[in-house]
């Protein structure tokens, strides 16, 4: 392959030797180390290709044993660049092919991610934009090292970080800290109660900072204060001679109830396509629109649905062109009647999500006394859950817990 | 014919390459349809159904069909073809 492309480079001719002793010919060429292929014989004469270089030198040996050489065909590049050398456009053209492979070559087009997971190409593209690191900038004036450390600084759970251009691609390649636990360890030193978020019966404490206020199997009201983050600092006597303050952390488990409520109507409104739609389709360049068709209608109920793809080269660097479809389907209302059975499914399909949430937010469910009813207008499914939950942390989401503050005396 | 004897001797005394000592020709078949020859000295006769090429012991005479020579340079050439028949001639005779 790469020989036959370096021979049609240099360019190579296919000649016809007749004559006296075209043998002798070719012993001369060949001992002349001019190299000759696919040689045939021709009835007296024989054919053969040989290389332009070459057939400069045959002339003397073509004298010498007098025989005739006669180019039947010419092949290669130089006959190629001689051929149309009058078409100036030609040679223009591809001039300015090259120079615009060069030009272009000298610019970043696409940003490659690699590695992440937690922190998406978008807000990474988004980040590196506001550095003015974009596809289409100058790749002199890519700075590998201080996209790195601006990415380490900005980002605290990425680990490791490298850039580095690859060809016209700048490609980043990320570490992202996987175990988060350091990162819940981080200390807040803000005193903090702990406060039941709701009613129930205290059936398991572990305290890691405060002092608990409560005992299992203690009834609690929401509100209720469970763990206190403010540890008395009593003298000899015993009395209270200043408070120290830490951030309460603790596990509280308790034995809760919450009532369940759940209806839906008998009936509902079906729609039914009728077949009728309309199309648009368009491409828009830069704020230009171009389309055919419209989705303005006079139908009484219409979905109307968008598709749109911008254009973009590589990975990421987007074209100011986009292309994209609307359709307007025409539908009317039917009312249908649920039946029996459609009920009982929905309604538990409803319950049995609620309960997968509950669970997975970490609730036991111990008990349930969930029943599904049904009478002329609705159907309703109604009861209590019993469960067993963390509740001193549900107020701690919710804000509800009371920093105290006072001063030591 | 002394001289050869006593260089073929010697060559196989010494086990060295008699193709380099001698400049005997290689020919190497391959196939029905692919001879290879080196260490020659030229062709004498080329047709497609026969090829005559000398070498330093004498002719070599190829007979086949269709036979045309793939590439020829100073020490190797390949003939391609259907090959029927290989057979060597007598070298001239200097003494």
């Amino acid at each position: 392959m790469i020989r036959s492309f370096l021979r049609w480079l240099r360019g190579y001719v296919k000649i016809r030797v007749e004559g006296y002793s075209p043998e002798r010919f070719l012993n001369l060429c060949c001992f002349h180390h001019i190299l000759i292929w696919e040689l045939s014989p021709a009835g007296n004469a024989y054919e053969m290709y040989m290389s332009l270089s070459g057939f400069r030198k045959i002339r003397p040996f073509a004298r010498k044993t007098r025989t005739r050489a006669v180019i039947i065909e010419k092949c290669g590049f130089p006959f190629f660049v001689k051929h149309y050398r009058r078409r100036k456009l030609l040679f223009a053209g591809i001039f300015f092919c090259i120079i615009l492979l060069k030009a272009y070559s000298l610019f970043i087009w696409d940003i490659h991610f690699e590695g992440n997971e937690k922190w998406t190409d978008e807000t990474l593209i988004e980040f590196l934009a506001s550095n003015d690191i974009t596809p289409f900038m100058l790749k002199s004036r890519v700075d590998c090292s201080g996209i790195v450390k601006d990415i380490r600084k900005e980002y605290n759970d990425i680990v490791w970080v490298s850039a580095s251009v690859d060809g016209s691609r700048l490609k980043i390649q990320i570490k992202e800290n996987e175990d988060t636990f350091t990162e819940e360890t981080a200390e807040d030193d803000t005193p903090v109660d702990l406060i039941a978020g709701s009613n129930g019966v205290i059936t398991g404490i572990v305290t890691r900072a405060g002092v608990p206020q409560v005992h299992v199997g203690d009834e609690v009201k929401a509100g209720d204060l469970l763990v206190s983050g403010r540890i008395d600092v009593l003298d000899d006597s015993g009395e209270v001679t200043g408070y120290q303050y830490q951030h309460s952390d603790a596990d509280i488990y308790a034995d809760t109830e919450m009532e369940y409520n759940d209806s839906m109507p008998l009936t509902y409104q079906e729609k039914i396509y009728d077949g009728k739609k309309r199309y648009r389709f368009y491409v828009n360049i830069s704020g230009w629109e171009l389309s055919a068709g419209t989705v303005k209608n006079r139908y009484p109920h219409a979905d109307l649905t968008a598709w749109e793809r911008q254009i973009k080269l590589g990975e990421n660097f987007y074209l100011p062109l986009s292309y994209g479809y609307e359709t307007a389907e025409s539908y009317s209302f039917q009312k249908k009647k649920y039946t029996e059975e459609e009920i009982r499914q929905e309604l538990t399909g409803r319950f049995e999500q609620f309960c997968r949430n509950l669970e997975e937010k970490g609730i036991q469910i111990r008990e349930n006394s969930v029943k599904i009813h049904m009478d002329a207008a609705s159907a309703r499914a109604s009861g209590i859950l019993y469960l067993n939950q963390k509740i001193a942390e549900e107020t701690d989401t919710e804000i509800l817990t009371i920093e105290r503050k006072e001063e030591l005396k | 014919m002394e001289r050869d004897h006593i260089r073929e001797r010697l060559a196989s005394a010494a086990s060295m390459p008699k193709d380099v000592v001698l400049g005997a020709s290689v020919i190497t078949i391959l196939g029905r349809n692919e001879v290879c020859i080196e260490n020659y000295r030229g062709i004498i006769e080329y047709t497609d159904t026969l090829i005559r090429v000398q070498t330093k012991s004498g002719q070599v005479r190829l007979t086949g069909k269709r036979l045309q020579i793939e590439y020829y340079t100073n020490d190797e050439m390949k003939i391609k073809g259907r090959l029927v028949s290989l057979e060597f001639g007598e070298g001239r005779k200097k003494d």
